[in-house]
């Protein structure tokens, strides 16, 4: 690489294994960083430089070569220039140097450029001869607008910096010509190129950032170009060292003249370059990369003005690094924010089952931004897509790494634990979705084993003596870099949190929807009174939850034809609309079943056929009584229900017969009857799981306390009701129902 | 108690150790573990209710689908819960909960013991 000094500088900021694990110690390295290649204390031998003072020009220090390149040794600039020379440096001095440009002069016959520049107080003059500089030529110079607009046309950065390498190499006929840019932790890769035929491509090589150390990067940020015309020149002192005055050496950093570190000549001699040179490439105030010309055959020096204009291209190129880049982002962020709309729009079509909108759509979650596997978690429900690790390490990963931030492109290497999932998760994105605690959704990538070649074997630098020598061998080196995955983009990671709190609004939305619906629903399963039926009186009392979510408790008076009443009470699992729905259509279904009036157990028969055919799943509890009311005979079945309580005589006693399996539970499944008699001024009490159901109270002693007030409590089936459920206390977290009946 | 669902293996086959109350608050729990354990499409699986506080009728749906989920996938779900864990093991049987997968009082090898 041209101009790139050689010796390490601090370690990557990356956690990532290092690479370029190096053979110094870190007192080496700081002192590398402190090489003053700003004050080198020379020049090289290409031009002469003479400091003056800006008063009367008098020299106050001057490179040892001055009288070789300007035919004389000057007091003051007045010995060198003409008149009309002096007046045109006066203008220049009063005006803006940067812009004054060289001066074309011949204090000693032999045409110069004279540049100009500041340091220290002090006019810095260098002076280079105009033989022996390669010329483009006028031809180039006035194909310049194409040039530039070739150099704008481009949308890409291949592009961009295709032409770019192109039209340097035309312009200063070095025998390769690299674009050259710096990643995150300032290792370069060569991203164009172009070359002599006959040389090897170094298209794609990497170059380990220790190859420019932190204050050359520095330097490049601020001056765009530097040039090394005879890589094995023998520096020019200056003379005194220090600026009488100040007892400082000259700054060089803004001269064209400045001489390199010496570390970095060798670098140069190792990679066989015998005349370099490098313009900056500058993103927005920061160093993206380099223009990087190499020169295989000898001392090759472009004219002043063909190195301006190089500059000048390496300056437009840097003003359209950013849109080009920019554009290339867009077209990814537009991407993934239209997949983030489609999927926030399937959503909004179902939002009643979020997690089928994003699993099962043609757009999935996994869609919405380049990964190999993706994981929703909704309502407590895993669904997997694609490439992930099992369900149960996707269970330990997601939340692990929604502790550490959630992303992270290098799993294995940040958090302890995951060695087993390397493969399909070294990239992980996981995002919070609100309303439900635990939900996410994530995305996975691979590892990714990336080869990565580096020009040369990174590692060789070494210390020895104290300095750090330059690496030696550049032959392509190839080095595998393990446990890291495509890094997470920005805007993939802004998509993956917005989708997530669209779908944690959904959910709430959705929540509190579902509420007011089962709440509406629920009230159509009660009666709004209860009917009268000549010979029998009825209590009931139905309690909802004190949660906001309604449970599945129903019951139901259903006359039938035979003159007899059925009594249905009832319980679907579950709460919220579900259950309420559930509830709804159990309740239909029985009461037809009932209707035909064949008994208690065959219509528990046939709900329990309805249930397993068309409500996969769903479990529910039934118990159903038939009374006649003229001769007090009872019937009654139970689908997995609690045993209804039958009171007489100051007695009671919980009803055990007649029972049969939950409604759900089986395809098919025969139910038992028993048959008993109610007598005048007994009382039958059937009741939901809420009323007994107590975290503090275990069932059998809830069972043996319902019976018990029964059994004790006098007055109306109303009455009983009441009494029951004041004295039981339920938890208020499920639904209370409680109906009670006796005859007249 | 915290409720946890802990992976155990009894008799060296896989098994879910249900601790603390199962209810609709933390039904889920068990359910992406068990299909995590059905996944791999295991020739056993026992669920242990034995340290079981609460069991509600949410908690006894998902045992119902969890037995037939285990069915599908062509695995020998085994329930246990002894007896002397009256206040889960009531709510089983009031359900019939045993007409779908064998409860037995305590993980044997056997798989026999099927509960009333």
């Amino acid at each position: 690489m041209t101009a790139l000094p050689t010796t390490p500088t601090g370690h990557p900021p990356s956690p990532a294994p290092d690479p370029l694990r190096r053979l110094v110690d870190d007192e080496v390295l700081a002192r590398c960083a402190d090489e003053p290649i700003a004050v080198p204390g020379a020049v090289q031998p290409h031009g002469a430089l003479l400091a003056v003072t800006e008063r009367d020009l008098a020299v106050v220090v001057a490179s040892a070569n001055a009288a070789d390149v300007l035919g004389t040794t000057p007091a003051t600039l007045a010995d060198l220039l003409t008149p009309a020379e002096l007046d045109r440096l006066g203008e220049a001095l009063a005006g803006d140097l940067v812009e004054a440009g060289p001066m074309r002069v011949a204090p000693g016959g032999a045409e110069l450029d004279l540049v100009l520049s500041r340091s220290g107080g002090l006019l810095v003059t260098e002076w280079e001869p105009v033989a022996g500089a390669g010329q483009a030529g006028a031809a180039w110079h006035r194909r310049l607008p194409t040039v530039l607009q070739r150099l704008s046309a481009p949308t890409t950065l291949e592009g961009l910096t295709a032409v770019l390498a192109r039209e340097v190499r035309a312009l200063t006929g070095f025998d390769r010509v690299m674009v050259y840019r710096f990643d995150a932790e300032w290792n370069g890769e060569v991203v164009a190129e172009d070359r002599r035929a006959d040389l090897e491509p170094f298209l794609g090589l990497h170059y380990p950032a220790g190859d420019i150390p932190a204050q050359a990067r520095a330097l490049y940020a601020t001056n765009w170009m530097r040039l090394i015309p005879d890589a094995t020149y023998t520096p020019v002192p200056l003379e005194p060292p220090l600026v009488p005055g100040t007892g400082r050496p000259l700054d060089l950093s803004g001269a064209m003249l400045r001489s390199v570190s010496p570390v970095h000549l060798e670098y140069l001699a190792n990679m066989g370059v015998t005349a370099s040179m490098s313009v900056s490439l500058i993103d927005r105030g920061r160093l993206w990369g380099l223009i990087s010309c190499h020169g295989y055959s000898g001392a090759h020096r472009p004219s002043y003005a063909d190195r301006t204009a190089a500059e000048f291209l390496g300056r437009t190129a840097s003003l359209l690094l950013h849109t080009v880049v920019g554009a290339a982002e867009r077209d990814g962020m537009v991407a993934v924010a239209q997949r983030e709309a489609e999927l926030v729009a399937a959503i909004g079509r179902t939002p009643r089952t979020p997690a089928a909108a994003l699993v099962d759509g043609d757009r999935t979650v996994l869609d919405l931004l380049p990964a190999a596997g993706a994981a929703v978690r909704l309502d407590g429900r895993l669904h997997l897509l694609g490439a992930t690790p099992p369900a149960e390490r996707v269970a330990a990963v997601v939340p692990a790494v929604l502790r550490a931030g959630g992303v992270t492109d290098r799993l294995t290497l940040a958090l302890p634990g995951f060695d087993d999932v390397a493969d399909d998760a070294s990239g992980v994105l996981a995002v919070e979705v609100g309303g439900r605690r635990g939900d996410f959704l994530a995305w996975f990538r691979p590892e990714t084993p990336r080869e990565v070649s580096w020009g040369g074997d990174p590692r060789t630098s070494k210390v020895t003596d104290g300095r750090l020598s330059p690496r030696r061998s550049f032959a392509r080196w190839t080095e595998t870099v393990r446990g890291t995955a495509r890094p997470w983009r920005e805007h993939e990671v802004t998509a993956a949190r917005a989708l997530a709190a669209h779908l944690g609004e959904a959910v709430l939305a959705r929540a509190g929807e579902d509420d007011r619906l089962a709440a509406a629903l629920q009230r159509t399963l009660l009666l709004e009174e209860l009917p009268k039926v000549p010979g029998v009186v009825l209590g009931a009392r139905y309690r909802p939850s004190e949660a906001d979510v309604v449970g599945g408790d129903w019951y139901d008076l259903v006359p039938l034809p035979s003159g007899r009443l059925a009594v249905v009470l009832g319980d679907a699992a579950g709460h919220g609309l579900t259950a309420a729905s559930v509830t709804a259509q159990l309740r239909h279904a029985l009461r037809a079943a009932l209707l035909r009036d064949e008994g208690p157990a065959a219509a528990l028969a046939e709900l329990n056929r309805l249930v397993a055919a068309l409500l996969p799943g769903e479990m529910a509890t039934a118990v159903v009584v038939q009374l006649d009311p003229a001769s007090g005979e009872l019937a009654l079945a139970s689908a997995g229900h609690l045993p209804a309580v039958h009171a007489g005589d100051g007695a009671a006693r919980l009803v055990t017969d007649g029972r049969g399996p939950a409604l759900g539970l089986l395809d098919d499944a025969g139910y038992p009857q028993a048959t008993l008699r109610l007598e005048s001024g007994d009382r039958l009490l059937l009741y939901s799981d809420g009323l007994v159901e107590r975290r503090d109270r275990p069932l059998p002693d809830g069972l043996e306390a319902v019976r018990a007030v029964v059994a004790g409590a006098v007055g109306t089936p109303q009455e009983v009701v009441d009494a029951v459920v004041d004295a039981l206390d339920p938890a208020g977290t499920d639904d209370v129902t409680v109906v009670g009946l006796a005859r007249v | 108690m915290q409720f946890a669902v802990d992976r155990v293996a009894v008799h060296g086959r896989p098994g879910l150790r249900v601790r603390g109350e199962l209810d609709i608050a933390t039904v889920a729990q068990l359910a992406s573990s068990v299909a995590a354990e059905l996944a791999a499409s295991p020739r056993t699986l026992v669920v242990d209710l034995t340290e079981t506080t609460f069991l509600d009728s949410s908690g006894a749906r998902q045992l119902a689908r969890t037995a037939k989920d285990a069915a599908a996938a062509g695995t020998a779900l085994q329930v246990v819960c002894p007896r002397e864990n009256a206040p889960v093991r009531l709510v089983i049987d009031l359900l019939e909960l045993q007409r779908l997968v064998p409860v037995v009082e305590s993980a044997s090898l056997s798989g026999g013991e099927v509960g009333s």
